[in-house]
């Protein structure tokens, strides 16, 4: 099957080729046009025994072949209908449904542009994880792998050149090391002080700090198919356990706040008519002996030992909900798990007892929260959803007007309270850490700070510490937050969330206009821009890009480990995608 | 003239009561500076894992939220030393969830006492049992019980022990039964030298020819005089195991929380080594103490029972 793929595949690239040299353009920008015209010829062929169909429209001027992938039908269940070329610097996506938050999630870095000739040469893996082609105002200079990730500017970017002649990325799991580095004047930058160290940078001269709006959530967790947790009643017993004032006012930073449902409230979807449970132990502690639960209820509370916006003293905190629920009778022992095992075993709703974990936001919309975690495509880590829950946000997801959508995620967060899936505990405030002569310094709300913007005093290097070393950097397949920051330099997406004040910008697209009700987009593209290896960026580079992530059998579709979450959480689902495992 | 002449048999050769090995050893244990100093941190050290409760201003797993007006990681606060009368009295400050870090130090003694004895206990008898039977038998016995032990001895200790409590899962009574492991191949090894060395005596020889049973001679005649090193070799092998155990615990793998464990506690507070020092000066205090104790004692005792040494 796969060989017969490839084969053709490998012909209809063959043919192209040929029509290609047949047709001789006289222009002298093929290089990216000419490859970008076989992804299509390789889309085409790929996928006509499925349920979409693909077209290589007449090329208008002779030169350029806009590319195109449609699906047949919406039956598949994702986002997208179709995405076609229109001309050289205009794409069209087409939607299934109207998604008032399609721009914010076109911006987010996950859907970053590749030239589609290097997704070809790389054939969608291999080196194009650890050796990026972006547009982005820096570009990779090498990677020791384990030890720091340097990237130099981009002369050919199309926007204000990088202020600095390097960018270098290290990183330590330790707070203490990272405050340590800056303080000696080693790193201009770490990302995530601890904080029990925010006032020791903001007393010290030499150092600057930038908080972050909490736009994140930690919550403890159950999975209602696990006994007692199946019992509404014992959740909502549990919902009221928990002091959350306590909490985050002992282990939490400044700029935190208390979380009164899962949305932070500085997003669209907070809704302040709902308030959680008051915190009543004894009322708890009824309900929990009434439920059978108590006395002697056993119970583990697992987490990852890593510290995230959300949770920046995990060991402290979780010693703390120990205490809390030790003071209604339950005994919670500890269970520190390695971070991939521990998300796995979450994700796969494998966890038993109670789980602390959280979420940062992506881009600013109720989508990012609620359809993730409470929507018919979320994890198992919860047990099986809510339909009530899931209509009200598919109403929320495809109503146009921010009016309109309100509503539906009153309802929603007034459910999610009702069933108490999890308890939403605190929006973590954090921040970000710079030498005082660091000019341009900011905190991006998503943290995905632009370093070209920054200015560190003169110096042609500017160095960024963080809690962990990237994964890779092609960011369409990855989803952990340290991989994302170093993507969003090298990589660029056609729209950009503005520095600082996060709001959906022009990148690659200079502008971008929907239908009225908000199923079709057109992205108008910026013109002169070059990739890092010189290639002319075009309207098929965006196609390929999207064609690689979206039709699940596109010889493309390959990424590091193939899993492309942020897609389907973003998109809601592949095109052709293999039927689930048993 | 006549001089009063004593008859020989009523002189003294030989003191009345001979003394043993051990009595010898203690006379010379108390003649040395440094085993008495590492006995008497051992004696405090035993007094305070004793009275523990007595001595603990607070309940060492019971946050002090809403009960006393303090804050997380408060530095040590002690009236009688300036600190104003107002401010809640503790002597080596509060942790990161609250807690009065004196009194969890303190309770730190009992299980560092525990873990280290215990899981040096665990590992002579299993060690010794099995040093005894391979250096009495001898043979194929011996081949045998020897090579597992020298498979034990090719990982490094601490990361077998790691790989052992990965295996059962963290907590304070894998980590004692994980290093207890680890630590069984020294003493059996120190034991079948012993034994190898004192069945070729006359005694054990005369035994044989009695017909006494070859256990019998194994576990009633050369055992007990094999017994020296083992002694010296536990005292020095619980400061080991107290390491170790603080390692563990350290890396999450030892004491779950909220037990009050030294290395757990320096472990969870490590990244406020420069914002609260306290935290992680007085657990490692009580660590470097009690491992000194013990190393100081073992040391003395070495020096008091081996015969090789001159005095």
């Amino acid at each position: 099957m796969f060989k017969s793929i490839r084969r053709s595949w490998l012909n209809g690239l063959a043919v192209v080729g040929l029509l290609l040299a047949a047709c001789a353009p006289a222009a002298p920008t093929t290089g990216s046009q000419a490859p970008a015209t076989a992804t299509t010829a390789s889309a085409s062929t790929e996928v006509t025994t499925t349920e979409t169909t693909t077209t290589t429209a007449a090329a208008p001027t002779g030169e350029f072949k806009p590319m195109s992938l449609a699906a047949e039908s919406c039956d598949y269940g994702g986002e997208f209908k179709s995405i076609e070329a229109v001309d050289a610097l205009t794409v069209k996506m087409t939607l299934c449904f109207p998604d008032p938050a399609f721009p914010s999630k076109v911006a987010f870095s996950s859907n970053g542009i590749n030239d589609a000739d290097y997704l070809e040469k790389t054939g969608g893996g291999g080196d194009l994880i650890e050796h990026p082609n972006g547009t982005g105002p820096y570009m990779l200079s090498e990677w020791k792998r384990g030890d720091e990730l340097v990237l130099k500017r981009f002369d050919g970017y199309w926007g204000e050149k990088a202020k600095t002649e390097n960018l270098i990325f290290r990183w330590s799991a330790e707070s203490a090391q990272r405050l340590v580095e800056l303080q000696a004047g080693t790193v201009d930058s770490i990302d995530n002080p601890g904080p029990d160290d925010f006032a020791t940078i903001e007393g010290d001269a030499n150092l600057q700090l930038k908080t972050r709006l909490s736009q994140n959530v930690l919550y403890m967790g159950w999975n209602r198919s696990y006994a007692p947790f199946d019992n509404e009643k014992v959740r909502q017993a549990f919902a009221m356990a928990i002091d959350k004032d306590r909490l985050v006012k002992n282990f939490y930073p400044p700029g935190s706040s208390v979380a009164t449902q899962f949305m932070p409230p500085s997003l669209f979807g907070f809704t302040k008519e709902v308030d959680w449970y008051k915190y009543d132990p004894e009322q708890a502690k009824k309900l929990l002996t009434e439920a059978g639960v108590l006395p002697g209820f056993q119970t583990t509370l697992a987490y990852r030992d890593v510290v995230r916006g959300y949770f920046p003293n995990p060991g402290t905190i979780a010693q703390d909900i120990q205490a809390q629920l030790a003071a209604i009778g339950v005994d919670a022992k500890i269970e520190v798990m390695e971070s991939g095992a521990f998300l796995d075993a979450a994700a796969q709703g494998q966890l038993k007892g109670l789980f602390l974990l959280g979420w940062g936001a992506d881009y600013p919309d109720a989508t990012n929260f609620l359809d993730v975690h409470f929507g018919p495509g979320a994890s198992k880590s919860f047990g099986p959803g809510f339909e009530d829950i899931w209509e009200q946000l598919k109403g929320g997801a495809t109503h146009a007007t921010a009016e309109e959508r309100y509503p539906f995620y009153v309802k929603a967060n007034e459910l999610i309270k009702e069933h108490a899936p999890m308890i939403p505990i605190a929006h973590g405030g954090n921040a970000i850490a710079y030498k005082a002569d660091v000019e341009g310094a900011y905190a991006s709300a998503v943290g995905a700070e632009q370093f070209a913007l920054m200015n560190p005093g003169g110096r042609d290097t500017f160095i960024f510490m963080q809690n962990a070393e990237p994964i890779s950097i092609y960011c369409a397949d990855e989803t952990d937050g340290e991989t994302l920051r170093a993507c969003e330099q090298v990589m660029q997406s056609l729209l950009s969330f503005a520095p600082g004040t996060g709001e959906v910008s022009p990148a690659l697209a200079t502008e971008w206009s929907a239908n009225a009700d908000l199923t079709e987009w057109t992205f108008k593209l910026r013109d002169g821009v070059k990739f890092h290896n010189g290639a002319t960026f075009d309207a098929n580079d965006v196609v390929t890009s999207y064609v690689a992530q979206w039709d699940a059998k596109s010889p493309l579709h390959k990424g590091r480990a193939g899993d492309f979450t942020y897609f389907t959480s973003l998109f809601t689902a592949f095109l052709n995608a293999p039927p689930a495992k048993q | 003239m006549s001089v009063a002449t004593t008859p020989i048999d009523k002189m003294q050769l030989a003191s009345p009561n001979p003394r043993s090995l051990w009595q010898n050893a203690l006379r010379y244990i108390f003649r040395q500076r440094s085993a008495i100093v590492g006995m008497i941190i051992l004696g405090i050290l035993i007094l305070i894992a004793l009275l523990a409760p007595v001595l603990a201003t607070h309940d060492p797993i019971k946050t002090l939220i809403g009960v006393e007006d303090v804050k997380k990681r408060e530095p040590p606060c002690i009236h009688i030393l300036g600190c104003p009368a107002d401010k809640p009295q503790h002597f080596f400050g509060t942790d990161g969830n609250i807690r009065d870090l004196y009194s969890r130090v303190l309770y730190g003694a009992r299980l560092s006492l525990i873990v280290g004895i215990f899981s040096v206990a665990f590992a002579i008898v299993i060690g010794a049992f099995f040093g005894a039977i391979a250096g009495y038998l001898g043979g194929w016995t011996d081949n045998v019980i020897m090579r597992v032990m020298d498979v034990l001895l090719a990982f490094p200790s601490l990361i077998l022990a790691i790989a052992i409590v990965t295996v059962l899962g963290p907590g304070l009574s894998n980590t004692l039964f994980a290093i207890g492991i680890v630590s069984i191949p020294g003493y059996a090894r120190i034991t079948r030298a012993s034994v190898l060395s004192i069945k070729e005596l006359d005694y054990v020889t005369a035994d044989r020819a009695l017909g006494v049973p070859a256990m019998r001679i194994l576990f009633y005649h050369i055992l007990p005089n094999a017994l020296t090193p083992l002694v010296v070799q536990a005292t020095l092998g619980i400061a080991g195991a107290i390491l170790s155990a603080a390692a563990l615990s350290f890396l999450g793998l030892g004491a779950q929380p909220p037990t009050p464990e030294w290395g757990a506690m320096i472990g969870q507070e490590r990244n406020q080594v420069f914002t609260a020092p306290h935290l992680i000066f007085f657990p490692g205090v009580a660590l470097i103490l009690t491992v000194l104790g013990f190393n100081l004692l073992g040391d003395g005792l070495r020096d008091a029972l081996d015969p090789r040494f001159n005095r």
